[in-house]
């Protein structure tokens, strides 16, 4: 179940806040950031989607783990805890299904926070 | 000490995302105290590539640099290297995993300090880097006086040897 609805209506995933905070408000590097991010998480996304086809634990928890970084920046808390069990199972090699399920749930939220970023990254030019 | 000194930094970080935001966030703590110049590089065979000609003090090293190409060196070998290459840099190692052998590992192999990346990541970066800044600032004013020490000696010392020159030719100068 995605954890990011309340009633009807969905909440959003990202929190830029931190974002804004740690570059001064630049906008041209809020910007880039985002782009980045828009560029790099689909990558991991095919990466551990790959992995998971593969069952490459190994893969899993690398990518598990790069993504902590990743989603951090944008405030996607959500997430974090969603990596940490991917990355946990992916390093004790077990437990497969509940990385297919734990991994649903990292694509959908993604997918969303790209989605809002998506919306908000013109104002920042 | 003047408070616009030069300070060169790379970050080696294979996050792209991540990258750009400690960059940035460097850039806005530091750009008052010191004359910043930071590089990035997303591999640390990148970073050797460009360290020797370069040489900068400070080193933001990831761990995990193998991530997306398994054959890359990892944060350990590239320590070693730089630590081979200049002794004096400062390397401040930079993981995900919460980890005390990563951690002893880290120091083992003569990082200056290790950051785990939690939530208050960038403020204990830069903590680590405001400890190294005063450091260089106070190696660098140490070395000022140490300079004007011996100067001071040598001319006194160039004094008394033609003091005594001019006693020994002429040993009734002074009478």
């Amino acid at each position: 179940m995605i954890q990011n609805t309340i009633g009807n209506k969905m909440q959003n995933v990202c929190d830029l806040s931190y974002l804004i905070e740690i570059v001064a408000g630049k906008k041209h590097l809020i910007k880039g950031i985002m782009d980045s991010f828009l560029i790099q998480i689909p990558e991991e996304l095919n990466c551990i989607n790959d992995a998971i086809i593969k069952i490459n634990y190994a893969t899993i928890k690398s990518y598990s783990h790069t993504m902590k970084s990743s989603v951090s920046i944008m405030g996607i808390s959500m997430l974090v805890p969603i990596l940490k069990e991917m990355e946990d199972l992916g390093k004790a090699a077990v437990n497969i299904e509940r990385i297919k399920v734990l991994n649903m749930e990292l694509n959908s939220i993604c997918k969303q926070a790209m989605e809002e970023i998506e919306k908000v990254i013109n104002n920042y030019i | 000490m003047n408070s616009k000194n030069k300070l060169s930094i790379y970050i080696v970080e294979d996050n792209e995302v991540f990258k750009l935001a400690l960059k940035a966030d460097i850039e806005a703590t530091f750009k008052d105290r010191c004359d910043l110049k930071i590089k990035s590089f997303s591999t640390g065979e990148a970073c050797m590539e460009k360290f020797k000609l370069e040489n900068p003090q400070v080193v933001i090293l990831d761990y995990h640099l193998d991530t997306k190409n398994p054959d890359a060196a990892d944060g350990i070998k590239v320590l070693d290297w730089i630590k081979e290459v200049n002794p004096d840099t400062n390397v401040i190692m930079l993981t995900g995993d919460d980890n005390m052998d990563i951690a002893l590992k880290s120091f083992h192999h003569h990082a200056s300090d290790y950051v785990v990346k939690t939530e208050t990541k960038f403020q204990k970066i830069n903590y680590s880097l405001l400890n190294l800044i005063k450091n260089i600032e106070a190696k660098a004013e140490t070395t000022i006086y140490k300079n004007m020490l011996v100067g001071v000696a040598v001319c006194a010392a160039l004094l008394i040897g033609a003091g005594i020159a001019v006693l020994i030719i002429k040993p009734t100068l002074f009478l």
